[in-house]
C-alpha cells in the first residue's frame, strides 16, 4: 500500500521498530507510579463505602473513629460537598448535560461501594481500622439493580429522573423501515444482552493532592490519562486558577479509558487537601476498584437485519438499552450514541437507523472503556453469522457480498457516518488467508465426524480514531534544542503504556533530523508541558504526530537558517541537514554540527544578524482538519468447545488491521495484542456481577477473572496500510482490538457449537453458560423431534 | 500490637528494623526500604505485581508478612540488574521483545521469570505459558512476555549463565 | 486492603506452638500464608495472635519409611513438586502438585496448611482422602493420629482442635501394579478446581481390580469419596469398566454440591462426572500398561 514507502524508508525512525525508552527504568523498578511518591508528612485516605445498593442515611457516628490513635480526620458530605463550585470535565464542556456526581453520598446511597465517609490517618492501616469504627445508619430502600427493567420501576435511582432514564437518542423512526422488513425475503433479528466488565488497569486508581495555603496552589500527582484534564477539573472544583494546580503523572498503570476523567474520590482528596494541613494520599485497592471504579460494555439491543434474495443487506437497524450505573462519568449518552451510528459496520446497507436509551441502576457507574461503542460490533457480527446459518449461505460468503469495497469510498454509511481511508475487504480477505479458511472448514468436518467441535469466528469493523472533539481537536508540542544541541521534546503526554515517550522522539528526530539518541521527552506535568487532552480516543498516535511536526518544522527552519549563515552564508536551500549535522548540498566535507548551531543560538547572539531568530525553541499547536480518523481490522478466532465442560480453547487467533502507517510496529502490535485480549476476557471470562439485592459478587481478583498467559493463543497479524488524511497518514489503533475480539470469539463458539442449533445471546460464554446452551438446545431439538414425531402420528392416524 | 525487630537482606544490603507483625512485606519493602519497584495490584494473591524473590524462591510479597521474612535474602526488580546498571538477562529480553507496556506488572513478571529459568533453563512453550499464569498483566496480551521468556532461556543456553545475579557475587560486591 | 492488627508468635517447636495455641485468646496458626493471608487482608478473618510456624524444623522433612513417605506438614508445595521420592512413591500426589494455584504460591503454601485449611476445591485433602493418609496431630493433650477419611468434616471445618497442630502426613506407598491420575477443571489455569477428581487403582495378579480409590474435590463442603462406585469396581475386569458410567455413578446421590457465579451444582456434576471418567482412564490406562 502507498503508505508503506514512507514507513519502510531506513533513515526514518518511524516505521522501525525501536526499542523503548520508558523500559529501562521500568524494568529496573524505577518508575514512578501515583503509589511511589511520597510527600513529607503526607497522610493517608480510605473510605467508607455503602454495604448496600439503595438506602437512605440516617445517622453517621464518627466518634469512635475520630477516637482511634493515628486517625486525623473523619470528613462525611457535609465536610466536602459543599465545596464544590464547578464540576464538568473538559472532555464535555461546560454546557453538557451532565449526571450526578456528588464526592461524597448524601442523604442516599445509591450501589454498593458508594462512598460515605473519608479517613484520614497516619498509615492506610490505620485507615482501614477506622473505616470498621465509623458507624453509619441506613435505612434500605428498593434498590434498581437490573437496568433492563429500569424504565419501569417505580423505584428511582435518581429523583430528577423519571422512569430512570438518563436520555435517549436515536436515528429515523423505526417505523420508517417496516415496509422494508415486512418486504425482505430474509429477516434476520436476536437480541443481545452483553454483561458488565470494565477496563481493570492493573494499578488501581490514586492520588496525592498536596495543598499549599499560604498561596494558594494545588499540586496533584495521579494516575491519570490526561494531566489537563484534571486540572482544569480541580481549578474549576475549587475555583482556584488553573495555573494554582500542577498535576504530575510519570508512569501510570494502565489506563484503558477507566483514568480518562477525575472521580468522585479524586474531587474528594482534591477538596479535602485544602482543609487538612497535610498532604493527602489516596490508593484505591483492588476490592474498591472492583467496587467503585465504573463498569462498561453492559448493555443489550436487538440487531435487525433485512436481506434479499441472493443474502444482500437492504437494512439494519438496532434497539440499544445501556446500563449507565448510578454515577455514570461522564454522562453516557454522548458516547453511546456511536454504537448505533456505527451499527452498519463496513458493510453497504442502504437504509437503517438505531435508538439507544440510557438507563440509571443502583450499580457501579458507567466510565469510559476502550471502544465504549463496541457493542455495535457485537450485535452485527453476531447476527451476520446468525443470518448465514438463517439463510444457508457460508458466513464468510456473506459478508464477501456486502462488504464495502475501495471503489465505493469514500461513503457515508446510512446513519451518516463518513467513511474513508478503510480497507476492510482487504483486511478481512487477508486474515482468511493467513487462516487458510478453505483448509479450516475442512478440518472441521473431520472434527466433526470425529466428535470434536471446532469453529471460525470473524468479526469486521471500523472504527472513527482520533476524533476532533472540542478538547480533542488540536495538540500542543513544545521543543527545545538546549545549548549543547540536545532535544526536549514536551507534550501534554497521559501515557499510561501506550509508549508515548518513545513515539515522541522517533517521531522528533525523523521532523528534526537529529539523532533518537540526542532526544529526550518530558511528559504529563501541567506545569512543564503545552496543554492537551491527553491519551484517549486512540488520538495520541496521529494528534501527537501532527503537533510534533508543525512544532519541529519551524524549529528545523531555523536550525537550517543558522547553519545556513554558519556555513559561510549559502542560500538556505542549499543546506542539508541530517543526523544533527548540517552541511552544504555538494560540498560534505564543510559541516555544521547542531551543538554548534545551539552554542551560536544562544550564547553568540551577538554575532548574529538580526533577522535570524536566537535560541532554539518553538511551540506549536496542531489543528485536526479532520473530523476522525477511520481505522479498520479483521479478528478472525477459532476454537474448540469441550461440550461436556463447556469449556473453549482458542486454538488459532488472526488480526488484520489497518492504523495507516505504523510509527513503531512494536507499538502499534502491542497495542492490538493487549486490545485483543482484553476482548478476549470479555468474550470468555470476565463478570462484573451484581447479585439480585444488588450486592456485587465479584470483588477480588479471584472472582472477577482476567485471562492469564495460559488461555491466550498466539496472536497472529496481518497489516494493510493505508495511509489516513491526518497526519503522517497516521490513524489511532489504542482501541480496536478490545472491539474486534468479543465477536469473533462468540461466532467462533457459535460456529463449533453449529450442530447442535445453538443460539447465543447472553453473555459471557462462561463453561457453565455454554452446557445450558447445549442443554436448552437439545430441549429444543427433543421437543421439536416429538412435536415432529406428534405430527407424523397424526398424520398417519389422520 | 507489639512490634518485632526483624533482620533482612534486601539485594545484597543488610536491614534491620522494628515493624508492627501486621506489616506486608511488600509495604516494608516499597515504605520502609523505599523500594517501590515491587508493586501492590491485588494485595490478595492474584495478580503477582508483588512478586520478590525470597532465598531464591519466587513469593508473592503481599502474602508474606515482614515479620516472617526475618533473617531471609530478599532479591526485588532493583536488584537483578548489574551495578552499573547494564539489564539482566530477563530485563533485557523483556525490553527487546516488548514484553512491557505501562510496566506495572513487570517487576512481578521480570521477578517470576528469573526464579523460573532458574529452576527450569529449558522450558517448552506449554511450561512458560503454566509459569506465567501467576502474573497477570492487561497491557501486552502476553504475546510479547512469552516471546521474552523463550528469548531469554535461549540467550542463558547459550551464555551458560544463570537468570540472577548468584547470592555469592554479591557478598562480595 | 490492610489486615488488622494481631501479635505475633515464633515458637521453635510444636510443643511450643500448641502451647501458644492453647493458652492465648483467639489465637491461629501461620503456615504459608498462602490461605490464610488473604483472608486477613481481606479482613474476613481476623484473630488476635497468629502463631507462625516458620521456626519449628521438625514440621518440615520428607522421609521416606518403610511402605510408606511421611511427609512434615510445613513442607512446601514446591518442595513436594520438587521431590524424587515423591515422584517415585507417591505419584498421585506428585501430580496434584502442579495444579495447585501458580509456582509463587506453592514456593510458600505447605501441605498441612492446605490440609487443614480443607478447603473444598483444593486438591491436597483430595489426595489425601483418596490415598487414605494418617494425619499426626498434635496438642498440649499428646500425639494421636487421625486417618483421612475421619479428618475432613464440612466446610473449612476437620477433626483438628483449636490447639491442635497438624505435624506430618504419612502416605502409603501402593506396591505392584497401579495407576493414578488428577483430572479437574478450573476457569482458569490455577483456579481452584470447579470440580475435580482422584483415581488411585491397583490391578491384581489376576488381572482384576483389587484396589480402588476415587476421590472428588469442589463438589461437596469438602473433599469426599465415592465409596460406592469404589466397591462395585472391587473384583471387576479392567476391560469391563465404563469410564463414563463410573462418572456418572459417582456423582449419584451428592448433596451439597456448591452453586455460584461460576456453575450451578447441576453444572459441577456434569463436570465431575467427565472428571471421574477422565482421570479413571488415565489411572487405569498406567496399571494395565507396562
Ligand atoms: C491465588 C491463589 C491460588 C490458589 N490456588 C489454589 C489451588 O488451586 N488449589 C489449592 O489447593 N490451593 C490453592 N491456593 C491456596 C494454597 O494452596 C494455600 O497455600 C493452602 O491452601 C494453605 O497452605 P498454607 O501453608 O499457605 O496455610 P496458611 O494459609 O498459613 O493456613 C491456612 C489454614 O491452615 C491452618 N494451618 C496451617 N498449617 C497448619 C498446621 N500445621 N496445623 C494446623 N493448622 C494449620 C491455619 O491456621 C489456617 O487456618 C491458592 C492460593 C492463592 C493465593
Ligand atoms: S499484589 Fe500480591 S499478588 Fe497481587
Ligand atoms: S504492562 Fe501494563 S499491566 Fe503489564
Amino acid at each position: 500500500m502507498s503508505g508503506s514507502q514512507q514507513a519502510t524508508d531506513t533513515d526514518r525512525y518511524a516505521g522501525r521498530r525501536v526499542k523503548r525508552v520508558e523500559d529501562a527504568r521500568l524494568l529496573t523498578g524505577r518508575g514512578t507510579f501515583v503509589d511511589d511518591v511520597v510527600r513529607p508528612g503526607m497522610l493517608h485516605v480510605n473510605f467508607v463505602r455503602s454495604p448496600i445498593a439503595r438506602a437512605r442515611i440516617t445517622g453517621i457516628d464518627i466518634s469512635e473513629a475520630l477516637a482511634l490513635d493515628g486517625v486525623y480526620a473523619v470528613l462525611t458530605a457535609a465536610d466536602i460537598n459543599p465545596y464544590v463550585h464547578e464540576q464538568w470535565f473538559s472532555l464535555e464542556g461546560r454546557h453538557a448535560p451532565d449526571t450526578p456526581r456528588p464526592p461524597l453520598a448524601e442523604g442516599e446511597v445509591r450501589h454498593v461501594g458508594d462512598p460515605v465517609a473519608m479517613i484520614i490517618a497516619q498509615d492506610r492501616y490505620v485507615a482501614e481500622d477506622a473505616a470498621e469504627l465509623v458507624i453509619v445508619d441506613y435505612d434500605p430502600l428498593p434498590p434498581v439493580v437490573d437496568y433492563a427493567t429500569a424504565f419501569d420501576s417505580s423505584e428511582l435511582v435518581h429523583e430528577a429522573y423519571p422512569g430512570n432514564l438518563v436520555g435517549q437518542i436515536g436515528g429515523r423512526p423505526m417505523a420508517d423501515l417496516a415496509p422494508t422488513f415486512d418486504n425482505a425475503p430474509h429477516v434476520v433479528s436476536e437480541t443481545y444482552h452483553q454483561q458488565a466488565y470494565c477496563a481493570m488497569p492493573m494499578e488501581t486508581r490514586g492520588i496525592v493532592t498536596e495543598w499549599s495555603p499560604s498561596d494558594g496552589t494545588m499540586t496533584i500527582w495521579t494516575a491519570t490519562q490526561s494531566p489537563h484534564e484534571v486540572r482544569g477539573f480541580c481549578a474549576r472544583l475549587l475555583a482556584i486558577p488553573e495555573h494554582s494546580v500542577r498535576v504530575v503523572m510519570r508512569d501510570t498503570g494502565g489506563g484503558f479509558g477507566q483514568k480518562v476523567l477525575p472521580l468522585r474520590e479524586d474531587m474528594c482528596l482534591m477538596i479535602a487537601a485544602t482543609k487538612v494541613p497535610a498532604p493527602l494520599k489516596w490508593i484505591e485497592d483492588r476490592q474498591e476498584h472492583l467496587l467503585a471504579a465504573g463498569q462498561a460494555r453492559h448493555e443489550h439491543g436487538e440487531a435487525r437485519m433485512a436481506f434479499d434474495d441472493d443474502g444482500r443487506i437492504l437494512a439494519a437497524t438496532i434497539d440499544h438499552v445501556q446500563d449507565a450505573g448510578a454515577y455514570p462519568s461522564p454522562n453516557p449518552v454522548g458516547s453511546g450514541i456511536a454504537v448505533g451510528l456505527i451499527f452498519p459496520g463496513p458493510y453497504r446497507i442502504p437504509e437503517g437507523t438505531f435508538n439507544s436509551r440510557f438507563a440509571f441502576s443502583n450499580t457501579s457507574g458507567r466510565v469510559a472503556y476502550r471502544g465504549p461503542w463496541q457493542f455495535e460490533s457485537v450485535a452485527r457480527e453476531c447476527l451476520l453469522d446468525v443470518a448465514a446459518r438463517q439463510i444457508g449461505i457460508d458466513p464468510v460468503e456473506l459478508r464477501r457480498k456486502n462488504m464495502l469495497r475501495r471503489d465505493e469510498l469514500p461513503t457515508a454509511n446510512c446513519n451518516g457516518m463518513p467513511y474513508s481511508d478503510i480497507t476492510p475487504l482487504e483486511t478481512f480477505e487477508q486474515a482468511l488467508e493467513i487462516l487458510d479458511y478453505d483448509a479450516f472448514r475442512r478440518e472441521q468436518e473431520q472434527a466433526r465426524a470425529a466428535g470434536r467441535y471446532i469453529g471460525v469466528g470473524t468479526c469486521t469493523y471500523v472504527e472513527p480514531t482520533a476524533g476532533a472533539s472540542a478538547l480533542y481537536g488540536t495538540e500542543g508540542a513544545t521543543i527545545r534544542v538546549e545549548p549543547s544541541g540536545k532535544v526536549n521534546v514536551y507534550v501534554a503526554g497521559g501515557s499510561c503504556g501506550n509508549s508515548l515517550e518513545t513515539t515522541v522522539i522517533q517521531l522528533t528526530a525523523d521532523a528534526l533530523g537529529v539523532d533518537i539518541a540526542d532526544v529526550s521527552s518530558i511528559q504529563g506535568d501541567t506545569a512543564v508541558t503545552p496543554f492537551g487532552g491527553g491519551t484517549g480516543g486512540s488520538r495520541s498516535g496521529p494528534m501527537t504526530a501532527g503537533a510534533v511536526n508543525q512544532t519541529a518544522t519551524e524549529l528545523r527552519g531555523r536550525i537550517l537558517a543558522l547553519a545556513a549563515h554558519l556555513l559561510g552564508g549559502v542560500p538556505v536551500d542549499e543546506v542539508e541537514f541530517t543526523r544533527g549535522v548540517a552541511s552544504v548540498k555538494g560540498s560534505p566535507e564543510k559541516q555544521v554540527t547542531l551543538a554548534e548551531i545551539a552554542d551560536t543560538a544562544y550564547f553568540k547572539s551577538g554575532s548574529l544578524p538580526a533577522e535570524l531568530s536566537v535560541g532554539l525553541e518553538v511551540s506549536g499547536r496542531f489543528r485536526a482538519q479532520h473530523l476522525m480518523l477511520w481505522a479498520n481490522a479483521t479478528h478472525v478466532c477459532t476454537c474448540e468447545v469441550d461440550i461436556v465442560t463447556g469449556e473453549v480453547k482458542l486454538l488459532r487467533y488472526i488480526v488484520s488491521e489497518d492504523c495507516g502507517p505504523m510509527i513503531n510496529p512494536n507499538v502499534v502490535e502491542g497495542q492490538i495484542f493487549g486490545g485483543t485480549v482484553q476482548g478476549i476476557g470479555g468474550a470468555l471470562y470476565e463478570e462484573l456481577a451484581y447479585d439480585d439485592a444488588g450486592n456485587p459478587v465479584t470483588t477480588t481478583f479471584m472472582d472477577y477473572l482476567l485471562p492469564t498467559a495460559a488461555e491466550v493463543p498466539t496472536i497472529e497479524l496481518g497489516h494493510v496500510e493505508t495511509p489516513s488524511i491526518g497526519p503522517g497518514g497516521y490513524k489511532g489503533v489504542g482501541e480496536g482490538g478490545a472491539i474486534g475480539a468479543p465477536p469473533a470469539v462468540i461466532n467462533a463458539v457459535a460456529d463449533a457449537l453449529a450442530p447442535f442449533g445453538v443460539r447465543i445471546s447472553r453473555l459471557p460464554l462462561t463453561p457453565a453458560t455454554i452446557v445450558n446452551l447445549l442443554e436448552e438446545a437439545a430441549q429444543r431439538g427433543a421437543a421439536g423431534a416429538a412435536a415432529a414425531a406428534g405430527a407424523a402420528r397424526t398424520a398417519v392416524a389422520g | 500490637m507489639t512490634d518485632v525487630d526483624i533482620q533482612v537482606r534486601v539485594n545484597g544490603i543488610a536491614r534491620r528494623a522494628s515493624v508492627p507483625p501486621r506489616l506486608i512485606l511488600a509495604d516494608f519493602l516499597r515504605v520502609n526500604c523505599g523500594l517501590t519497584g515491587t508493586h501492590l495490584g491485588c494485595e490478595h494473591g492474584v495478580c503477582g505485581a508483588c512478586s520478590v524473590l525470597l532465598d531464591g524462591e519466587a513469593v508473592r510479597a503481599c502474602l508474606i508478612f515482614a515479620v516472617q521474612a526475618d533473617g531471609a535474602e530478599i532479591t526485588t526488580v532493583e536488584g537483578l540488574a548489574e551495578p552499573d546498571g547494564e539489564l539482566s538477562v530477563v530485563q533485557a529480553a523483556f525490553r527487546d521483545h516488548h514484553g512491557l507496556q505501562c510496566g506495572f506488572c513487570t517487576p512481578g513478571f521480570v521477578v517470576s521469570v528469573t526464579a523460573f529459568l532458574e529452576e527450569n533453563p529449558k522450558p517448552t512453550d506449554d511450561e512458560i505459558r503454566d509459569a506465567l499464569s501467576g502474573n497477570l498483566c492487561r497491557c501486552t496480551g502476553y504475546q510479547g512476555i512469552i516471546n521474552a521468556v523463550r528469548a531469554a532461556a535461549e540467550a542463558l543456553a547459550e551464555s551458560g549463565g544463570s537468570a540472577s545475579r548468584d547470592a555469592t557475587a554479591k557478598e562480595t560486591e | 486492603m490492610k489486615p488488622a492488627t494481631f501479635e505475633y508468635h515464633a515458637p521453635t517447636s510444636a510443643e511450643e506452638a500448641v502451647g501458644l495455641l492453647a493458652d492465648l485468646d483467639d489465637a491461629k496458626a501461620l503456615a504459608g500464608g498462602q490461605s490464610l493471608v488473604p483472608m486477613l487482608a481481606l479482613r474476613l478473618a481476623v484473630f488476635e495472635n497468629l502463631v507462625d510456624l516458620r521456626r519449628v524444623d521438625e514440621l518440615r522433612g520428607i522421609e521416606t519409611r518403610d511402605g510408606s513417605v511421611w511427609i512434615g506438614a510445613g513442607t512446601t508445595q514446591a518442595t513436594i513438586g520438587r521431590s524424587e521420592s515423591i515422584g517415585l512413591n507417591v505419584p498421585l500426589l506428585a501430580r496434584a502438585t502442579p495444579l495447585i494455584g501458580h509456582l509463587q504460591i506453592r514456593s510458600r503454601g505447605t501441605i498441612g496448611g492446605s490440609i487443614a485449611h480443607a478447603d473444598a476445591s483444593a486438591e491436597y485433602p483430595a489426595v489425601a482422602l483418596a490415598l487414605d493418609v494418617e494425619l499426626d496431630a498434635l496438642s498440649p493433650r499428646g500425639r494421636r493420629t487421625i486417618p483421612a477419611a475421619e479428618f475432613f468434616t464440612g466446610t473449612w471445618s476437620t477433626e483438628l482442635e483449636e490447639d491442635e497442630l497438624l505435624t506430618g502426613i504419612t502416605f502409603p506407598v501402593w506396591q505392584g501394579r497401579a495407576g493414578f491420575a488428577v483430572e479437574e477443571f478450573a476457569r482458569r489455569h490455577g483456579d481452584f478446581a470447579m470440580a475435580g477428581a482422584c483415581v488411585a487403582v491397583g490391578v491384581g495378579a489376576d488381572g482384576r481390580i483389587d484396589r480402588c480409590a476415587i476421590s472428588l474435590f469442589g463438589l461437596g463442603p469438602c473433599a469426599r469419596r465415592a465409596t460406592e462406585v469404589e466397591t462395585e469396581l472391587i473384583g471387576t475386569s479392567p476391560a469391563d469398566s465404563d469410564a463414563d458410567e463410573i462418572g456418572r455413578t459417582a456423582m449419584a446421590g451428592l448433596d451439597s454440591v456448591p452453586t455460584d457465579l461460576h456453575g450451578s451444582a447441576s453444572y459441577r456434576k456434569r463436570v465431575g462426572a467427565a472428571m471421574v471418567a477422565r482421570a479413571w482412564r488415565r489411572a487405569l490406562q498406567e496399571a494395565v500398561g507396562d
